[in-house]
């Protein structure tokens, strides 16, 4: 269930420089489970044990504060299904992402509002996570960044993306990089109208979301979002603000991932979210979908080595803003998951043609919908169903749920529903898999 | 009205004479306390204002001094004060935004909440007389409660709670003591943030250069008649008031537009909702609906008189530095200048309370364009030394 790299090994592939190791070699590619992961991450090949969910306070039930919730994944065991541990870190924080360090023992969890980060201990018993350590002062390191959203493991570092700005909370950020330990590093501030920062490209607004990186190819892909302003504000009340709605970010930024340097930003409207890179070692593409806009885009190397970025399939019907979220590609990179959140639906694409990509399946899963994971082979998958605490639906449909299928190719298959309102857990974000055998080699 | 004139004049020479001295005295005080450049510049805008701008009115009680400003100044900026440290007043009064928020309409305060009006602008709040959009305060030292305590802005639990937070900060050690001789309590902490804010002065304006100073060339033809225009056939001026030695463009009075009428009487069963740049689609009113809480109800000045006759009032703002301030209007409906003119020129929006000042206009498409060269030339010189002066602080934490 281990991914057969040692941490010695993996050590050893990050000093000698990503590029070259990661093409080829008798290591084999580098690969993370899950298939959204960092590619610097051991993965889990077979059956993941458990699931940790960070999950919003919700006003109103339990206890309000955020929480990280594991759910019992073990088929046969006698809690499949259950909830069988939460850390509440107390208060609201507007809990969002979170990510794993390189050596997958600790798992970093961020709250948009007030930018406070919580440190995880998995690896002493993977069942029942611990808090044990927290940055509160990510906006000063940063030098006023606001909002780390992404979690990203580089070697020996986590590397954040910000959404805001403590100046005035709108979507000028950064990437803001710490060590292991919790250590700031640096700032990396996205290219905006005024500065380039050595960028080529035109329209740059300075905005932030996802990042992603393809280490043989020595790129990392950011992508932008809209500020706090926005993000924290109720969802009704900012689709009928016209100023508001033009506070979005309109690029996709690639980057130099050695030095950290940009290189061209990418005009794509619409509020480009989550980025996912192919996992074949000729393929050199991602993918990300823009939110308001509903469309699928494609950035890729071009025959003559440059990198592009075109729109490649609507996402539903765009006039009807099904708005698009979170996405997940198999790790053969045939097929990529899109939930759209307004219809509550999971689709497939093909993406076995990335420059015509084919959605070939869909399955309502609940009145709102969000995250999906899948499993490395693809036989799993995982949904949940918050955005923002103040974008979720209104009433009956404010569904807070935690709901897990099985794929068998042609249809998803229902296994079971964690309600994350009657378990008096909140709304229920991000989910990352753990496992015992990860930590007993 | 005349004699009220002429006493008011004579207050405000009075007043300006005593500020010139105190200011004086404030800044042998503050160079020896250590104030900087930035403390020292805002004690002297005030004992002479930019050009444009009457004498700064100061309570006898709230002399002006560095040590307040760099108090003031300090609180004004610090994302601590509000309940989770993430809102500060400046985040809602952006100083590179003119001092209000230019990417909303209406602000949103701790944990998102929503506001139902659009955050003013703080530049020449110190001439206002009366605060809030519904005039619901008299001064600048109490006003701050407002935004420090609401649940929908910074959410402070108690006026004890924001001084508990002051006391616990190292770097307010001493401070208070220094600008007011004693701790921070509620009524010091009111009149340090008032003091900075009353700093925060914009004026000599093109306009001002043009029309008080004797420069011929300080406007454009246009903007010219655009002047012509807004004192005469447009009527502006009846409540944007324009002085023969200085401007506030406002008549410190209440007035129902339909603005306040037309939100709550709102039926469009869809809004236009832009998804990318110059890309809108209709978005129908139950999918807004569905994703978002109902609008709170807003009545104007009636929800503090509970007067008929006030609803829908709302404060006559100023129109100096209005080109910055956008989007326009109590609940930041209209989002350029040109909304802003035409929405006068139609009329407002009929309705029976609609303030009998406020009629079709009958205006040109030139002579639009010319009102709103007017309004741009009422943009302060010093602005962009405002906002130096704002950023000369950190932003806590």
């Amino acid at each position: 269930m281990r991914h057969p790299m040692s941490r010695g090994l993996l050590a050893a592939f990050v000093f000698a420089g990503a590029v070259a190791v990661t093409a080829a070699g008798p290591i084999g590619p580098a690969r993370a489970d899950e298939t959204c992961q960092s590619p610097y991450l051991p993965k889990i090949t077979g059956q993941e044990e458990f699931l940790y969910v960070w999950t919003l306070g919700m006003e109103g039930v339990g206890d309000q504060s955020d929480k990280l919730v594991t759910i019992d994944v073990r088929p046969g065991s006698a809690t499949y299904g259950k909830v069988i541990a939460k850390v509440s870190v107390g208060g609201r924080h507007e809990a969002h992402h979170a990510g794993f360090t390189d050596d997958r023992r600790f798992f970093w969890a961020g709250g948009l509002d007030d930018s406070m980060i919580f440190i995880f201990d998995v690896h002493s018993d993977p069942s029942r996570p611990k808090l044990v350590k927290t940055i509160d002062t990510f906006v000063k390191d940063s030098g006023g960044v606001v909002g780390p959203h992404t979690f990203y493991a580089l070697p020996g570092r986590m590397m954040i993306t910000g959404l805001s700005n403590a100046n005035d909370h709108g979507g000028k950020s950064a990437l803001v990089e710490y060590t292991n330990d919790g250590l700031f590093v640096a700032t990396h501030w996205v290219p905006d109208g005024k500065d380039m920062r050595g960028a080529t490209g035109n329209g740059a607004d300075g905005y932030n979301y996802d990042v992603r990186v393809l280490p043989r190819k020595n790129v990392m892909l950011s992508s932008s979002f809209t500020g706090w302003s926005n993000y924290m504000m109720d969802f009704g009340k900012m689709l009928a603000d016209e100023a508001a709605m033009k506070r979005f970010g309109q690029t996709v930024t690639l980057w130099n991932l050695h030095t950290r340097q940009p290189r061209k930003v990418f005009t794509v409207p619409g509020a480009p979210l989550e980025i996912r890179w192919a996992w074949g070692p000729n393929h050199n593409y991602a993918f990300t979908t823009a939110a308001l806009t509903s469309k699928l885009w494609l950035i890729y190397e071009d025959d003559a080595g440059q990198w592009q970025a075109k729109a490649v399939a609507d996402i539903g019907d765009p006039a009807k803003i099904p708005l698009p979220v979170d996405i997940s590609i198999s790790s053969d990179d045939r097929h990529l998951w899109i939930d759209t959140f307004m219809d509550g639906t999971a689709r497939l694409f093909d993406i076995s043609d990335p420059h015509n990509p084919k959605e070939v399946y869909q399955k309502k899963i609940g009145a709102q919908l969000n995250m999906v994971s899948q499993s490395w082979d693809g036989k799993r998958l995982y949904f949940t169903s918050s955005l923002l605490a103040n974008w979720d639906k209104q009433g009956n449909d404010n569904e807070q749920f935690l709901k897990a299928y099985t794929w068998d190719g042609k249809q998803l298959t229902h296994k079971f529903t964690v309600d994350f309102r009657k378990e008096n857990l909140g709304r229920s974000h991000i989910m990352r898999f753990g496992a015992r055998s990860l930590y007993s080699g | 009205m005349t004699g009220l004139s002429n006493r008011r004049a004579r207050i405000g020479r009075l007043l300006a004479f005593l500020l010139t001295l105190a200011a004086a005295m404030a800044i042998a005080s503050a160079a020896a306390n250590g104030a900087d450049d930035h403390d020292r510049r805002a004690v002297a805008r005030i004992a002479a204002p930019p050009l444009g701008l009457p004498p700064v009115p100061v309570p006898a009680d709230n002399p002006v001094t560095a040590e307040k400003v760099a108090l003031g100044r300090k609180l004004f900026m610090d994302r601590r004060l509000s309940r989770n440290s993430t809102m500060s007043c400046a985040m809602c009064h952006i100083p590179e935004q003119g001092f209000t928020n230019n990417e909303l309409k209406t602000p949103v305060g701790v944990e998102g909440r929503s506001l139902r009006r659009n955050a003013p602008t703080i530049l020449n709040v110190a001439y206002a007389r009366a605060m809030f959009h519904d005039a619901r305060d008299d001064f600048l030292e109490t006003q701050v409660f407002g935004p420090l305590l609401a649940r929908v802005e910074m959410a402070n639990p108690s006026v004890g709670a924001v001084l508990a937070t002051i006391r616990g900060l190292d770097d307010y050690a001493g401070l208070f003591e220094r600008a007011f001789g004693g701790p921070a309590n509620a009524h010091t902490l009111g009149q340090a943030l008032a003091t900075y804010q009353r700093t925060v002065l914009a004026a000599n304006t093109p306009f001002d250069r043009w029309y008080y100073g004797g420069d011929q060339d300080a406007i454009s033809p246009r903007a010219a008649a655009g002047f012509e225009l807004f004192t005469g056939k447009a009527g502006c001026s009846a409540c944007h008031l324009v002085g023969e030695e200085s401007a506030l463009f406002t008549d410190h009075g209440l007035h129902d537009t339909g603005v306040g009428y037309a939100r709550e009487t709102a039926s469009d069963e869809s809004v236009m909702v832009e998804i990318a740049p110059g890309v809108s689609v209709p978005v129908a009113r139950a999918v807004i609906r569905s994703v978002g809480l109902p609008p709170e109800k807003d009545l104007g000045r009636l929800e503090v008189t509970d007067d008929p006759d006030d609803l829908y009032k709302y404060r006559t703002p100023s129109l100096r530095n209005v080109a910055l301030t956008a989007p326009y209007m109590h609940d930041g409906s209209l989002q350029t200048l040109t909304d802003v003119v035409r929405f006068y020129d139609r009329g407002g929006v009929p309705h029976d309370g609609l303030d009998p000042l406020i009629e079709p206009l009958g205006l040109r498409d030139d002579e639009v364009a010319a009102l709103v060269a007017f309004l741009e030339s009422l943009t302060g010189e010093a602005i962009d030394d405002l906002i130096a002066d704002a950023r000369s602080v950190g932003v806590g934490g």
